[in-house]
């Protein structure tokens, strides 16, 4: 790896970093979820500033191009990170039915109330 | 299951929960259907977020409305319907479409079965004497298929498991409050409830064919809701 790819890489992570970090503050991104990105932003960063570690990794495990394995961990995490969104998806999707059926519920018991205050011959202040 | 003491002193609490989505032509006749022919029956229509003139026509008319202020879909609104009937205490809740497929005449006899069987479910069968509207024949082996697919899972007969039209008594209102299919939640919610040892029994209906609206299933999702709905079966087999 040529030192100018390692300082653009380099440079692009470290944008990336503080573009996640601005948005945190901003509080437009959940702490929660910038974390799994930091990681990764983190983990680049230092792959990139000591390729040694790469090299290492990519014989130990056998690997014969580190690239290649770049890959395959980039396509596990892109996996992971799915997932565990399709998790979320499905429980804000019951959390938002919950929601929405007790409003509903709510508006008819308020409608109910002051159809039977009207009957009664009260107003709704009462 | 069984009942929890027998409600037959006081006035059995009987609701009709009729879901309608853009059923702007057909709830009129379907709400006139239930106070003529099921007067003992409260009813409540859960208007789904209709895109057309349904809410205004049930105001119009002075009909009791559950309004959802967002679209959830079939099973998000019957589910309303029953989160209803457990709150204000009913006894007994019936799903009946807004389309005019259902008739109301039997619903009094849906009940009678209910509470002298003292069962938990009662589906009104298009099938057992198969009169009426019997639906397309692609569709009728469709359902052939996940009556014997339920067959096979809970030793039950249950010959229309995806009619619309089914009546549920206390425990199971409950049961269906708190946890109910998002989409096409028939049959798999039939098998829940004979997998905790529900008892559900089927009375024979006829049906008529869909004057207003369209069905929620077209030709293209009939795939992904043979599949769907199978592995939701199988999975319902395996909760405890």
């Amino acid at each position: 790896m040529s030192l100018k790819i390692q300082i653009i890489v380099a440079a692009l992570v470290v944008l990336a970093l503080l573009f996640i970090a601005n948005m945190v503050r901003k509080e437009t991104l959940d702490i929660r979820f910038a974390l799994s990105w930091l990681t990764v932003g983190g983990v680049v960063l230092v792959l990139d500033l000591f390729p040694g570690i790469m090299n290492y990794l990519v014989h130990l495990l056998g690997i014969e191009l580190p690239v290649n394995m770049m890959f395959f961990f980039g396509f596990c995490f892109t996996l992971l990170l799915l997932f565990s969104l399709t998790v979320k998806v499905s429980r804000q999707a019951e959390q938002l039915k919950r929601l929405t059926q007790e409003i509903a519920l709510l508006e008819e018991r308020m409608e109910n109330q002051n159809r039977a205050g009207a009957a009664a011959g009260f107003d709704d202040k009462k | 299951m069984s009942k929890t003491g027998k409600p037959a002193e006081r006035m059995v609490r009987k609701l009709v929960i009729i879901p309608a989505y853009n059923e702007q032509g057909g709830i009129e006749r379907t709400v006139r259907d239930i106070l003529e022919h099921a007067p003992d029956f409260d009813y409540v229509v859960v208007n789904d977020c209709s895109t057309d003139q349904t809410l205004e026509v049930c105001r119009k008319n002075g009909f009791h409305v559950i309004n959802l202020p967002v679209n959830l879909g079939i099973g998000g609104g019957v589910q309303t319907g029953y989160a209803y009937a457990w709150r204000n205490g009913y006894d007994i809740a019936v799903q009946f479409d807004g389309d005019g497929q259902h008739n109301a005449k039997y619903l009094d006899a849906m009940a009678d079965k209910l509470l002298s069987g003292n069962l938990d479910m009662v589906i009104g069968s298009r099938y057992i004497k198969k009169e009426g509207f019997q639906s397309t024949g692609i569709r009728r082996l469709g359902i052939r298929y996940f009556t014997a697919l339920i067959r096979l899972i809970t030793g039950q007969k249950i010959t229309d498991p995806t009619s619309g039209m089914r009546m549920a008594g206390r425990e199971v209102i409950g049961l269906y409050a708190k946890n109910y299919p998002k989409d096409y939640p028939e049959p798999e919610s039939v098998v829940a409830i004979l997998k905790k040892g529900g008892r559900v029994d089927e009375i024979p209906v006829q049906m008529n064919a869909r004057e207003e609206g369209v069905s929620s299933i077209s030709p293209a999702k009939s795939v992904y809701y043979m599949i769907k709905v199978t592995l939701a079966i199988l999975i319902a087999a395996v909760r405890r």
